[in-house]
Protein backbone atom coordinates (compact mmCIF):
# COMPACT_ATOMS: atom_id res chain seq x y z
CA UNK A 1 0.00 0.00 0.00
CA UNK A 2 1.21 3.44 -0.84
CA UNK A 3 1.15 5.92 2.03
CA UNK A 4 1.53 9.17 0.10
CA UNK A 5 -1.09 11.91 0.33
CA UNK A 6 -3.56 11.83 -2.54
CA UNK A 7 -2.18 15.06 -3.98
CA UNK A 8 1.34 13.62 -3.99
CA UNK A 9 -0.03 10.46 -5.57
CA UNK A 10 -1.38 12.55 -8.44
CA UNK A 11 1.58 14.89 -8.80
CA UNK A 12 4.22 12.17 -8.99
CA UNK A 13 3.01 11.25 -12.49
CA UNK A 14 3.67 14.76 -13.75
CA UNK A 15 7.38 14.90 -13.02
CA UNK A 16 9.06 12.55 -10.51
CA UNK A 17 7.65 9.43 -12.16
CA UNK A 18 6.65 10.90 -15.51
CA UNK A 19 6.11 7.81 -17.67
CA UNK A 20 7.91 9.19 -20.71
CA UNK A 21 10.64 11.50 -19.44
CA UNK A 22 11.56 9.67 -16.25
CA UNK A 23 10.53 6.03 -16.77
CA UNK A 24 11.11 5.82 -20.56
CA UNK A 25 7.88 3.87 -21.01
CA UNK A 26 5.44 3.92 -23.91
CA UNK A 27 7.96 5.35 -26.35
CA UNK A 28 6.43 3.94 -29.56
CA UNK A 29 3.31 6.15 -29.64
CA UNK A 30 5.27 9.08 -28.26
CA UNK A 31 7.57 8.98 -31.27
CA UNK A 32 5.08 7.84 -33.88
CA UNK A 33 2.08 10.13 -33.54
CA UNK A 34 3.64 13.42 -32.43
CA UNK A 35 4.09 14.90 -35.91
CA UNK A 36 1.00 17.05 -35.27
CA UNK A 37 -0.43 18.38 -32.00
CA UNK A 38 -3.93 17.10 -32.74
CA UNK A 39 -2.63 13.53 -33.19
CA UNK A 40 -0.63 13.80 -29.97
CA UNK A 41 -3.68 14.94 -28.01
CA UNK A 42 -5.91 12.25 -29.52
CA UNK A 43 -3.39 9.54 -28.70
CA UNK A 44 -2.97 10.95 -25.17
CA UNK A 45 -6.72 10.91 -24.55
CA UNK A 46 -7.16 7.40 -25.97
CA UNK A 47 -4.33 6.01 -23.84
CA UNK A 48 -5.66 7.85 -20.76
CA UNK A 49 -9.13 6.40 -21.29
CA UNK A 50 -7.65 2.90 -21.34
CA UNK A 51 -5.28 3.48 -18.43
CA UNK A 52 -7.88 5.05 -16.11
CA UNK A 53 -10.63 2.50 -16.73
CA UNK A 54 -8.24 -0.48 -16.62
CA UNK A 55 -6.75 0.74 -13.33
CA UNK A 56 -10.19 1.13 -11.74
CA UNK A 57 -11.33 -2.30 -12.94
CA UNK A 58 -8.11 -4.04 -11.92
CA UNK A 59 -8.13 -2.39 -8.49
CA UNK A 60 -11.75 -3.45 -7.92
CA UNK A 61 -11.32 -7.09 -8.93
CA UNK A 62 -7.78 -7.63 -7.63
CA UNK A 63 -8.89 -9.83 -4.70
CA UNK A 64 -10.80 -12.22 -6.98
CA UNK A 65 -7.90 -12.99 -9.29
CA UNK A 66 -5.40 -15.74 -8.42
CA UNK A 67 -1.82 -14.50 -8.75
CA UNK A 68 -0.92 -17.05 -11.44
CA UNK A 69 -3.41 -15.70 -13.96
CA UNK A 70 -3.27 -12.03 -13.05
CA UNK A 71 -1.22 -10.89 -16.08
CA UNK A 72 -3.52 -12.72 -18.48
CA UNK A 73 -6.56 -11.15 -16.82
CA UNK A 74 -5.03 -7.66 -16.90
CA UNK A 75 -4.24 -8.07 -20.59
CA UNK A 76 -7.84 -9.03 -21.36
CA UNK A 77 -9.15 -6.05 -19.39
CA UNK A 78 -6.75 -3.68 -21.16
CA UNK A 79 -7.45 -5.18 -24.60
CA UNK A 80 -11.19 -4.74 -24.02
CA UNK A 81 -10.87 -1.02 -23.32
CA UNK A 82 -8.42 -0.56 -26.19
CA UNK A 83 -10.91 -2.15 -28.58
CA UNK A 84 -13.65 0.15 -27.32
CA UNK A 85 -11.41 3.22 -27.81
CA UNK A 86 -10.38 2.04 -31.28
CA UNK A 87 -13.91 1.29 -32.49
CA UNK A 88 -15.41 4.49 -31.09
CA UNK A 89 -12.68 6.58 -32.74
CA UNK A 90 -13.13 4.80 -36.08
CA UNK A 91 -16.90 5.30 -35.92
CA UNK A 92 -17.09 8.90 -34.73
CA UNK A 93 -13.73 10.51 -35.55
CA UNK A 94 -12.65 8.81 -38.79
CA UNK A 95 -9.98 11.35 -39.85
CA UNK A 96 -8.11 11.08 -36.53
CA UNK A 97 -8.51 7.32 -36.46
CA UNK A 98 -6.97 7.19 -39.93
CA UNK A 99 -4.07 9.44 -38.95
CA UNK A 100 -3.24 7.33 -35.88
CA UNK A 101 -3.58 4.06 -37.82
CA UNK A 102 -2.36 0.97 -35.99
CA UNK A 103 -1.06 3.00 -33.05
CA UNK A 104 -4.45 3.02 -31.30
CA UNK A 105 -4.69 -0.81 -31.15
CA UNK A 106 -1.03 -0.79 -30.14
CA UNK A 107 -1.98 0.91 -26.85
CA UNK A 108 -2.63 -2.66 -25.72
CA UNK A 109 1.12 -3.33 -25.56
CA UNK A 110 1.97 0.08 -24.15
CA UNK A 111 4.20 -0.71 -21.18
CA UNK A 112 2.81 2.20 -19.15
CA UNK A 113 -0.60 0.59 -18.89
CA UNK A 114 0.34 -2.97 -17.99
CA UNK A 115 3.14 -1.57 -15.82
CA UNK A 116 0.76 0.52 -13.70
CA UNK A 117 -1.59 -2.45 -13.20
CA UNK A 118 1.23 -4.67 -12.01
CA UNK A 119 3.04 -2.04 -9.96
CA UNK A 120 0.16 -0.06 -8.52
CA UNK A 121 -3.50 -0.93 -9.18
CA UNK A 122 -3.11 -4.54 -8.07
CA UNK A 123 -1.82 -3.39 -4.67
CA UNK A 124 -3.85 -0.30 -3.87
CA UNK A 125 -7.45 0.78 -3.27
CA UNK A 126 -9.72 1.78 -6.13
CA UNK A 127 -9.51 5.46 -5.18
CA UNK A 128 -5.73 5.49 -5.09
CA UNK A 129 -5.51 3.53 -8.34
CA UNK A 130 -7.77 6.13 -9.96
CA UNK A 131 -5.65 9.05 -8.70
CA UNK A 132 -2.46 7.29 -9.82
CA UNK A 133 -3.90 6.60 -13.28
CA UNK A 134 -5.05 10.23 -13.59
CA UNK A 135 -1.57 11.44 -12.66
CA UNK A 136 0.19 9.11 -15.09
CA UNK A 137 -2.27 10.05 -17.84
CA UNK A 138 -1.66 13.75 -17.27
CA UNK A 139 2.08 13.12 -17.37
CA UNK A 140 1.74 11.13 -20.59
CA UNK A 141 -0.46 13.76 -22.28
CA UNK A 142 1.96 16.45 -21.14
CA UNK A 143 4.88 14.63 -22.75
CA UNK A 144 2.96 14.10 -25.99
CA UNK A 145 1.89 17.74 -25.99
CA UNK A 146 5.43 19.07 -25.49
CA UNK A 147 6.92 16.83 -28.17
CA UNK A 148 4.16 17.37 -30.73
CA UNK A 149 4.16 21.16 -30.19
CA UNK A 150 7.89 21.38 -30.85
CA UNK A 151 7.61 19.14 -33.91
CA UNK A 152 4.57 20.81 -35.44
CA UNK A 153 5.73 24.39 -34.87
CA UNK A 154 9.23 23.81 -36.20
CA UNK A 155 8.29 21.22 -38.81
CA UNK A 156 5.26 22.86 -40.35
CA UNK A 157 5.15 26.36 -38.85
CA UNK A 158 1.68 25.65 -37.48
CA UNK A 159 0.09 24.84 -34.12
CA UNK A 160 -3.08 22.72 -34.22
CA UNK A 161 -3.20 23.59 -37.91
CA UNK A 162 -3.07 27.38 -37.40
CA UNK A 163 -0.14 29.28 -38.89
CA UNK A 164 2.00 30.61 -36.03
CA UNK A 165 5.25 31.36 -37.80
CA UNK A 166 5.58 34.35 -40.13
CA UNK A 167 6.09 34.05 -43.89
CA UNK A 168 9.88 34.32 -43.35
CA UNK A 169 9.86 30.89 -41.71
CA UNK A 170 10.98 27.92 -43.76
CA UNK A 171 9.61 24.71 -42.14
CA UNK A 172 12.20 22.24 -40.88
CA UNK A 173 10.83 19.19 -42.65
CA UNK A 174 13.16 16.89 -40.72
CA UNK A 175 11.12 17.58 -37.56
CA UNK A 176 8.07 15.84 -39.06
CA UNK A 177 10.12 12.91 -40.36
CA UNK A 178 10.92 9.95 -38.07
CA UNK A 179 14.44 11.35 -37.57
CA UNK A 180 13.04 14.51 -36.00
CA UNK A 181 11.03 12.46 -33.51
CA UNK A 182 14.08 10.58 -32.26
CA UNK A 183 16.34 13.61 -32.05
CA UNK A 184 13.76 15.86 -30.32
CA UNK A 185 12.89 13.21 -27.75
CA UNK A 186 16.60 12.51 -27.15
CA UNK A 187 17.27 16.18 -26.44
CA UNK A 188 14.15 16.48 -24.23
CA UNK A 189 15.27 13.47 -22.18
CA UNK A 190 18.65 15.13 -21.72
CA UNK A 191 17.02 18.37 -20.60
CA UNK A 192 14.72 16.52 -18.19
CA UNK A 193 17.67 14.68 -16.68
CA UNK A 194 19.71 17.88 -16.43
CA UNK A 195 16.89 19.64 -14.55
CA UNK A 196 16.50 16.65 -12.25
CA UNK A 197 20.23 16.51 -11.51
CA UNK A 198 20.35 20.24 -10.75
CA UNK A 199 17.37 20.14 -8.37
CA UNK A 200 18.75 17.06 -6.62
CA UNK A 201 22.06 18.83 -6.14
CA UNK A 202 20.13 21.84 -4.82
CA UNK A 203 18.31 19.66 -2.29
CA UNK A 204 21.46 17.89 -1.09
CA UNK B 1 9.37 -9.56 -58.07
CA UNK B 2 6.50 -8.32 -56.00
CA UNK B 3 7.66 -10.46 -53.10
CA UNK B 4 11.28 -9.33 -53.36
CA UNK B 5 10.16 -5.70 -53.31
CA UNK B 6 7.99 -6.30 -50.26
CA UNK B 7 10.93 -7.99 -48.56
CA UNK B 8 13.39 -5.19 -49.31
CA UNK B 9 10.85 -2.53 -48.37
CA UNK B 10 10.27 -4.18 -45.00
CA UNK B 11 14.00 -4.18 -44.24
CA UNK B 12 15.13 -0.80 -45.55
CA UNK B 13 12.40 1.59 -46.65
CA UNK B 14 9.79 0.96 -43.99
CA UNK B 15 12.22 -0.18 -41.37
CA UNK B 16 10.35 -1.46 -38.36
CA UNK B 17 12.20 0.64 -35.80
CA UNK B 18 13.25 3.68 -37.79
CA UNK B 19 10.07 4.21 -39.80
CA UNK B 20 7.23 2.66 -37.78
CA UNK B 21 8.78 3.22 -34.33
CA UNK B 22 7.90 -0.31 -33.29
CA UNK B 23 10.04 -2.26 -30.86
CA UNK B 24 11.65 0.84 -29.37
CA UNK B 25 11.96 -0.69 -25.88
CA UNK B 26 14.28 -3.58 -26.86
CA UNK B 27 15.95 -1.30 -29.42
CA UNK B 28 17.07 1.01 -26.62
CA UNK B 29 17.33 -1.61 -23.88
CA UNK B 30 19.27 -4.45 -25.52
CA UNK B 31 21.56 -2.46 -27.81
CA UNK B 32 24.53 -1.95 -25.50
CA UNK B 33 26.52 -4.91 -26.89
CA UNK B 34 26.63 -6.41 -30.36
CA UNK B 35 26.32 -10.09 -29.38
CA UNK B 36 23.20 -9.56 -27.27
CA UNK B 37 21.74 -7.34 -30.01
CA UNK B 38 22.25 -10.15 -32.54
CA UNK B 39 20.51 -12.65 -30.22
CA UNK B 40 17.62 -10.28 -29.61
CA UNK B 41 17.28 -9.64 -33.33
CA UNK B 42 17.22 -13.38 -34.04
CA UNK B 43 14.63 -14.02 -31.33
CA UNK B 44 12.40 -11.25 -32.68
CA UNK B 45 12.74 -12.43 -36.29
CA UNK B 46 11.86 -15.96 -35.20
CA UNK B 47 8.77 -14.94 -33.22
CA UNK B 48 7.69 -12.46 -35.89
CA UNK B 49 7.71 -15.10 -38.60
CA UNK B 50 5.56 -17.42 -36.50
CA UNK B 51 3.29 -14.54 -35.50
CA UNK B 52 2.77 -13.57 -39.13
CA UNK B 53 1.63 -17.12 -39.92
CA UNK B 54 -0.58 -17.60 -36.87
CA UNK B 55 -2.19 -14.16 -36.87
CA UNK B 56 -2.95 -14.52 -40.57
CA UNK B 57 -4.68 -17.83 -39.94
CA UNK B 58 -6.71 -16.45 -37.03
CA UNK B 59 -7.73 -13.43 -39.04
CA UNK B 60 -8.67 -15.25 -42.24
CA UNK B 61 -10.04 -18.49 -40.87
CA UNK B 62 -11.84 -17.29 -37.72
CA UNK B 63 -12.26 -13.54 -37.35
CA UNK B 64 -13.27 -12.62 -40.92
CA UNK B 65 -15.56 -15.60 -41.73
CA UNK B 66 -17.46 -15.19 -38.45
CA UNK B 67 -17.45 -11.35 -38.59
CA UNK B 68 -15.65 -11.14 -35.27
CA UNK B 69 -13.27 -8.35 -36.27
CA UNK B 70 -14.01 -6.50 -33.03
CA UNK B 71 -12.23 -9.33 -31.19
CA UNK B 72 -9.06 -8.77 -33.22
CA UNK B 73 -7.05 -6.95 -30.56
CA UNK B 74 -7.99 -9.33 -27.73
CA UNK B 75 -7.36 -12.47 -29.74
CA UNK B 76 -4.06 -11.27 -31.22
CA UNK B 77 -2.59 -10.28 -27.86
CA UNK B 78 -3.64 -13.51 -26.16
CA UNK B 79 -2.36 -15.65 -29.00
CA UNK B 80 0.95 -13.83 -29.08
CA UNK B 81 1.39 -14.25 -25.32
CA UNK B 82 0.60 -17.96 -25.56
CA UNK B 83 2.78 -18.36 -28.63
CA UNK B 84 5.83 -16.87 -26.98
CA UNK B 85 5.37 -19.23 -24.02
CA UNK B 86 5.10 -22.21 -26.36
CA UNK B 87 8.13 -21.19 -28.38
CA UNK B 88 10.10 -20.79 -25.18
CA UNK B 89 9.13 -24.28 -23.91
CA UNK B 90 9.74 -25.79 -27.33
CA UNK B 91 13.23 -24.33 -27.71
CA UNK B 92 14.14 -25.37 -24.19
CA UNK B 93 13.25 -28.98 -25.03
CA UNK B 94 14.69 -29.14 -28.53
CA UNK B 95 17.86 -27.11 -28.37
CA UNK B 96 19.38 -26.10 -25.03
CA UNK B 97 22.18 -24.09 -26.71
CA UNK B 98 19.66 -22.04 -28.68
CA UNK B 99 17.67 -21.58 -25.49
CA UNK B 100 20.80 -20.33 -23.77
CA UNK B 101 21.26 -17.79 -26.54
CA UNK B 102 17.66 -16.61 -26.98
CA UNK B 103 15.93 -17.71 -23.79
CA UNK B 104 16.14 -14.61 -21.66
CA UNK B 105 14.92 -12.44 -24.51
CA UNK B 106 11.78 -14.41 -25.27
CA UNK B 107 9.68 -13.28 -22.27
CA UNK B 108 10.63 -9.69 -23.08
CA UNK B 109 9.09 -10.11 -26.50
CA UNK B 110 5.52 -10.76 -25.31
CA UNK B 111 4.74 -7.15 -24.53
CA UNK B 112 6.88 -5.95 -27.39
CA UNK B 113 4.90 -3.69 -29.68
CA UNK B 114 6.90 -5.00 -32.64
CA UNK B 115 5.10 -8.35 -32.56
CA UNK B 116 1.62 -6.95 -31.97
CA UNK B 117 2.34 -4.29 -34.59
CA UNK B 118 3.21 -6.98 -37.11
CA UNK B 119 -0.06 -8.83 -36.52
CA UNK B 120 -2.04 -5.58 -36.83
CA UNK B 121 -0.23 -4.30 -39.92
CA UNK B 122 -0.62 -7.64 -41.70
CA UNK B 123 -4.36 -7.56 -41.00
CA UNK B 124 -4.69 -3.87 -41.89
CA UNK B 125 -3.00 -4.29 -45.27
CA UNK B 126 -4.94 -7.37 -46.28
CA UNK B 127 -1.83 -9.33 -47.21
CA UNK B 128 -2.30 -12.81 -48.61
CA UNK B 129 -0.58 -15.69 -46.84
CA UNK B 130 2.74 -15.61 -48.73
CA UNK B 131 2.96 -11.82 -48.47
CA UNK B 132 2.29 -12.02 -44.74
CA UNK B 133 5.13 -14.49 -44.22
CA UNK B 134 7.58 -12.47 -46.33
CA UNK B 135 6.53 -9.31 -44.49
CA UNK B 136 7.11 -11.07 -41.16
CA UNK B 137 10.61 -12.27 -42.05
CA UNK B 138 11.55 -8.96 -43.67
CA UNK B 139 10.33 -6.92 -40.70
CA UNK B 140 12.26 -9.15 -38.32
CA UNK B 141 15.45 -8.75 -40.35
CA UNK B 142 14.86 -5.00 -40.53
CA UNK B 143 14.60 -4.91 -36.75
CA UNK B 144 17.79 -7.01 -36.47
CA UNK B 145 19.65 -4.70 -38.84
CA UNK B 146 18.62 -1.61 -36.87
CA UNK B 147 19.44 -3.03 -33.44
CA UNK B 148 22.82 -4.48 -34.52
CA UNK B 149 23.85 -1.20 -36.19
CA UNK B 150 22.75 0.63 -33.06
CA UNK B 151 24.75 -1.68 -30.82
CA UNK B 152 27.90 -1.30 -32.89
CA UNK B 153 27.59 2.48 -32.71
CA UNK B 154 26.94 2.40 -28.97
CA UNK B 155 30.01 0.27 -28.32
CA UNK B 156 32.08 3.05 -29.89
CA UNK B 157 30.03 5.68 -28.09
CA UNK B 158 31.25 4.37 -24.73
CA UNK B 159 34.61 5.91 -25.52
CA UNK B 160 33.15 9.28 -26.50
CA UNK B 161 32.76 12.25 -24.21
CA UNK B 162 28.96 12.55 -24.05
CA UNK B 163 27.46 15.36 -21.90
CA UNK B 164 26.34 13.92 -18.56
CA UNK B 165 22.52 14.35 -18.92
CA UNK B 166 22.49 12.83 -22.41
CA UNK B 167 24.23 9.61 -21.35
CA UNK B 168 22.18 6.47 -21.88
CA UNK B 169 18.77 6.89 -23.50
CA UNK B 170 19.23 10.52 -24.59
CA UNK B 171 22.22 9.99 -26.85
CA UNK B 172 20.84 6.64 -28.01
CA UNK B 173 17.72 8.39 -29.31
CA UNK B 174 19.77 11.08 -31.05
CA UNK B 175 21.90 8.38 -32.71
CA UNK B 176 18.68 6.60 -33.74
CA UNK B 177 17.50 9.89 -35.26
CA UNK B 178 20.64 10.17 -37.39
CA UNK B 179 20.22 6.52 -38.42
CA UNK B 180 16.59 7.22 -39.38
CA UNK B 181 17.80 10.13 -41.47
CA UNK B 182 20.29 7.87 -43.25
CA UNK B 183 17.57 5.28 -43.88
CA UNK B 184 15.40 7.97 -45.49
CA UNK B 185 17.88 7.64 -48.34
CA UNK B 186 16.38 4.24 -49.14
CA UNK B 187 12.94 5.68 -49.87
CA UNK B 188 11.93 5.68 -53.49
CA UNK B 189 13.98 2.61 -54.35
CA UNK B 190 10.86 0.44 -54.44
CA UNK B 191 8.77 0.64 -57.58
CA UNK C 1 -12.61 -24.61 -4.89
CA UNK C 2 -9.15 -25.82 -5.83
CA UNK C 3 -6.67 -23.32 -7.17
CA UNK C 4 -6.71 -24.53 -10.77
CA UNK C 5 -10.51 -24.59 -10.82
CA UNK C 6 -10.51 -21.03 -9.51
CA UNK C 7 -7.96 -19.99 -12.14
CA UNK C 8 -10.06 -21.44 -14.93
CA UNK C 9 -13.24 -19.94 -13.48
CA UNK C 10 -11.74 -16.44 -13.21
CA UNK C 11 -10.25 -16.52 -16.70
CA UNK C 12 -13.52 -17.77 -18.19
CA UNK C 13 -15.47 -15.04 -16.42
CA UNK C 14 -13.04 -12.33 -17.49
CA UNK C 15 -13.19 -13.65 -21.05
CA UNK C 16 -16.99 -13.88 -21.06
CA UNK C 17 -17.53 -10.39 -19.68
CA UNK C 18 -15.00 -8.88 -22.06
CA UNK C 19 -16.38 -10.84 -25.02
CA UNK C 20 -19.97 -9.81 -24.42
CA UNK C 21 -19.01 -6.18 -23.80
CA UNK C 22 -17.06 -6.15 -27.05
CA UNK C 23 -19.83 -7.73 -29.07
CA UNK C 24 -22.12 -4.91 -27.93
CA UNK C 25 -19.50 -2.33 -28.91
CA UNK C 26 -18.97 -4.21 -32.20
CA UNK C 27 -22.70 -4.13 -32.97
CA UNK C 28 -22.95 -0.45 -32.15
CA UNK C 29 -19.98 0.67 -34.24
CA UNK C 30 -19.60 -1.70 -37.21
CA UNK C 31 -22.39 -0.14 -39.23
CA UNK C 32 -21.10 3.36 -38.69
CA UNK C 33 -17.51 2.46 -39.55
CA UNK C 34 -18.67 0.84 -42.80
CA UNK C 35 -20.81 3.90 -43.51
CA UNK C 36 -17.80 6.21 -43.01
CA UNK C 37 -15.83 4.17 -45.53
CA UNK C 38 -18.59 4.23 -48.13
CA UNK C 39 -19.23 7.91 -47.60
CA UNK C 40 -15.57 8.72 -48.18
CA UNK C 41 -15.58 6.84 -51.49
CA UNK C 42 -18.88 8.41 -52.56
CA UNK C 43 -17.55 11.87 -51.79
CA UNK C 44 -14.46 11.16 -53.88
CA UNK C 45 -16.59 9.93 -56.81
CA UNK C 46 -18.59 13.16 -56.76
CA UNK C 47 -15.32 15.07 -56.94
CA UNK C 48 -13.84 13.16 -59.89
CA UNK C 49 -17.11 12.83 -61.86
CA UNK C 50 -18.88 16.18 -61.43
CA UNK C 51 -22.67 15.96 -61.34
CA UNK C 52 -22.79 12.41 -59.97
CA UNK C 53 -25.98 11.67 -58.05
CA UNK C 54 -25.70 7.90 -57.70
CA UNK C 55 -22.73 5.60 -58.12
CA UNK C 56 -22.46 1.85 -58.73
CA UNK C 57 -19.51 -0.45 -58.20
CA UNK C 58 -18.85 -2.17 -61.54
CA UNK C 59 -15.68 -4.13 -61.04
CA UNK C 60 -13.30 -4.96 -58.22
CA UNK C 61 -9.92 -6.61 -57.91
CA UNK C 62 -6.98 -6.16 -55.58
CA UNK C 63 -5.79 -2.53 -55.59
CA UNK C 64 -8.20 -1.59 -58.39
CA UNK C 65 -11.93 -0.79 -58.24
CA UNK C 66 -14.14 0.77 -60.90
CA UNK C 67 -17.29 2.75 -60.13
CA UNK C 68 -19.76 4.28 -62.54
CA UNK C 69 -21.18 7.72 -61.82
CA UNK C 70 -24.73 8.47 -62.94
CA UNK C 71 -26.80 11.63 -62.92
CA UNK C 72 -30.35 11.93 -61.56
CA UNK C 73 -31.89 10.16 -64.58
CA UNK C 74 -29.49 7.23 -64.50
CA UNK C 75 -27.42 8.49 -67.44
CA UNK C 76 -23.79 7.33 -67.26
CA UNK C 77 -21.45 10.26 -66.65
CA UNK C 78 -18.19 8.32 -66.57
CA UNK C 79 -15.95 5.94 -64.67
CA UNK C 80 -14.27 6.54 -61.35
CA UNK C 81 -11.23 4.37 -60.69
CA UNK C 82 -10.00 3.76 -57.16
CA UNK C 83 -6.42 2.46 -57.16
CA UNK C 84 -3.67 1.94 -54.63
CA UNK C 85 0.06 1.44 -55.02
CA UNK C 86 3.41 2.20 -53.46
CA UNK C 87 4.62 5.77 -53.53
CA UNK C 88 7.96 7.19 -52.44
CA UNK C 89 7.71 5.60 -49.02
CA UNK C 90 4.36 4.03 -48.33
CA UNK C 91 0.95 3.31 -49.82
CA UNK C 92 -0.88 5.89 -51.93
CA UNK C 93 -4.62 5.49 -52.51
CA UNK C 94 -6.11 7.67 -55.21
CA UNK C 95 -9.19 8.07 -57.36
CA UNK C 96 -9.61 9.61 -60.81
CA UNK C 97 -12.58 10.07 -63.07
CA UNK C 98 -12.92 9.74 -66.85
CA UNK C 99 -15.72 10.29 -69.37
CA UNK C 100 -17.67 7.18 -70.50
CA UNK C 101 -15.45 6.81 -73.60
CA UNK C 102 -12.23 6.99 -71.51
CA UNK C 103 -11.01 9.83 -73.71
CA UNK C 104 -10.83 12.54 -71.09
CA UNK C 105 -9.61 12.66 -67.50
CA UNK C 106 -11.86 14.86 -65.35
CA UNK C 107 -9.71 15.15 -62.27
CA UNK C 108 -7.69 13.31 -59.65
CA UNK C 109 -7.99 13.11 -55.89
CA UNK C 110 -5.72 11.50 -53.31
CA UNK C 111 -7.48 9.54 -50.57
CA UNK C 112 -4.54 8.33 -48.54
CA UNK C 113 -0.79 8.92 -48.60
CA UNK C 114 2.20 8.98 -46.27
CA UNK C 115 4.69 10.81 -48.47
CA UNK C 116 7.33 13.15 -47.05
CA UNK C 117 5.54 16.09 -45.39
CA UNK C 118 6.21 19.34 -47.22
CA UNK C 119 7.56 17.58 -50.33
CA UNK C 120 5.89 14.42 -51.62
CA UNK C 121 2.82 15.11 -49.49
CA UNK C 122 2.10 18.01 -51.86
CA UNK C 123 0.37 15.44 -54.10
CA UNK C 124 -2.75 16.23 -52.02
CA UNK C 125 -2.29 19.96 -52.61
CA UNK C 126 -4.70 21.45 -55.16
CA UNK C 127 -2.50 24.43 -55.96
CA UNK C 128 0.77 22.53 -56.29
CA UNK C 129 -0.39 19.35 -57.98
CA UNK C 130 -4.04 18.41 -58.40
CA UNK C 131 -5.11 21.39 -60.52
CA UNK C 132 -2.62 20.24 -63.16
CA UNK C 133 -4.66 17.05 -63.55
CA UNK C 134 -7.91 18.63 -64.63
CA UNK C 135 -9.42 17.95 -68.08
CA UNK C 136 -6.61 15.92 -69.63
CA UNK C 137 -6.62 14.28 -73.03
CA UNK C 138 -6.36 10.49 -72.74
CA UNK C 139 -5.85 9.59 -76.40
CA UNK C 140 -2.14 9.24 -75.56
CA UNK C 141 -0.54 8.06 -72.28
CA UNK C 142 -0.03 10.94 -69.87
CA UNK C 143 3.53 12.25 -69.53
CA UNK C 144 5.34 14.27 -66.91
CA UNK C 145 6.49 17.88 -67.53
CA UNK C 146 9.94 18.45 -66.09
CA UNK C 147 11.02 21.04 -64.98
CA UNK C 148 7.66 22.06 -63.63
CA UNK C 149 5.45 24.50 -65.47
CA UNK C 150 4.01 27.48 -63.61
CA UNK C 151 0.36 27.20 -64.59
CA UNK C 152 -1.97 24.56 -66.14
CA UNK C 153 -2.19 26.60 -69.36
CA UNK C 154 1.49 26.05 -70.12
CA UNK C 155 1.08 22.25 -70.22
CA UNK C 156 0.22 20.21 -73.29
CA UNK C 157 -3.17 18.46 -73.19
CA UNK C 158 -1.69 15.13 -72.07
CA UNK C 159 1.02 16.55 -69.82
CA UNK C 160 1.09 16.48 -66.02
CA UNK C 161 3.18 18.78 -63.86
CA UNK C 162 6.02 17.61 -61.57
CA UNK C 163 6.23 18.77 -57.97
CA UNK C 164 9.61 20.45 -57.52
CA UNK C 165 11.60 18.38 -55.00
CA UNK C 166 9.23 15.42 -55.21
CA UNK C 167 9.78 14.02 -58.67
CA UNK C 168 9.45 10.41 -57.52
CA UNK C 169 6.09 10.95 -55.80
CA UNK C 170 4.79 12.71 -58.93
CA UNK C 171 6.09 9.90 -61.13
CA UNK C 172 4.54 7.19 -58.95
CA UNK C 173 1.13 8.83 -59.08
CA UNK C 174 1.42 9.20 -62.86
CA UNK C 175 2.46 5.55 -63.20
CA UNK C 176 -0.50 4.40 -61.10
CA UNK C 177 -2.93 6.44 -63.20
CA UNK C 178 -1.47 5.27 -66.54
CA UNK C 179 -1.47 1.62 -65.47
CA UNK C 180 -5.03 1.87 -64.13
CA UNK C 181 -6.18 3.47 -67.38
CA UNK C 182 -4.69 0.60 -69.36
CA UNK C 183 -6.41 -1.89 -67.09
CA UNK C 184 -9.68 0.01 -67.32
CA UNK C 185 -9.61 -0.14 -71.13
CA UNK C 186 -8.79 -3.86 -71.09
CA UNK C 187 -11.64 -4.81 -68.80
CA UNK C 188 -14.00 -2.55 -70.72
CA UNK C 189 -13.01 -4.35 -73.92
CA UNK C 190 -13.65 -7.68 -72.22
CA UNK C 191 -17.14 -6.44 -71.39
CA UNK C 192 -16.59 -6.79 -67.65
CA UNK C 193 -17.96 -3.32 -66.95
CA UNK C 194 -21.49 -4.52 -67.64
CA UNK C 195 -23.89 -2.66 -69.87
CA UNK C 196 -22.53 -0.54 -72.72
CA UNK C 197 -23.68 3.04 -72.81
Amino acid sequence: MSSKSLTAEYLKGLWDENPVFRQLLGMCPVLAVTNAVINGIAMGLAASFVLILSSVVVASIKKLIPAQVRIASYIVVIATFVTIADRVMAAYFPPISKALGPYVPLIVVNCIILGRQEAFSSRNSVGRALIDALGMSTGFILALLILSSIREVLGAGTFLGYQVMGPWFKPWIIMILPAGAFITLGILLGIALAIEQRTRRGRA
Amino acid sequence: MDLLMLFIAAIFVQNYVLYYFLGICPFLGVSKRIDSAVSMGMAVTFVMTITAVVSWMINHWILIPFKLDYLQIVSFILVIAALVQLVEMFIRKISPPLYQALGIYLPLITTNCAIMGLALLTALRNYNFIHAVIFGVGSGLGFTLAIVLMASIREQLDLADVPEPLKGAGIALIVAGIMALAFTGFSGMIT
Amino acid sequence: MSLSARMIFVLTMVGLISGSLLSVVGLLTTERIELNRLREIEAAITVVIPGTVTSVKLYEEEKFTVYAGQDGEGMALGYAVYASGTGFQDIIKLMFGTDPAIQRLNSLTILEQKETPGLGAKITDALAFLRFWEKKDLSRPLTLRKPAAGSPEELATSEINTITGATISSEKVLQMVNLSLERLRVIKQEGKLGKEE
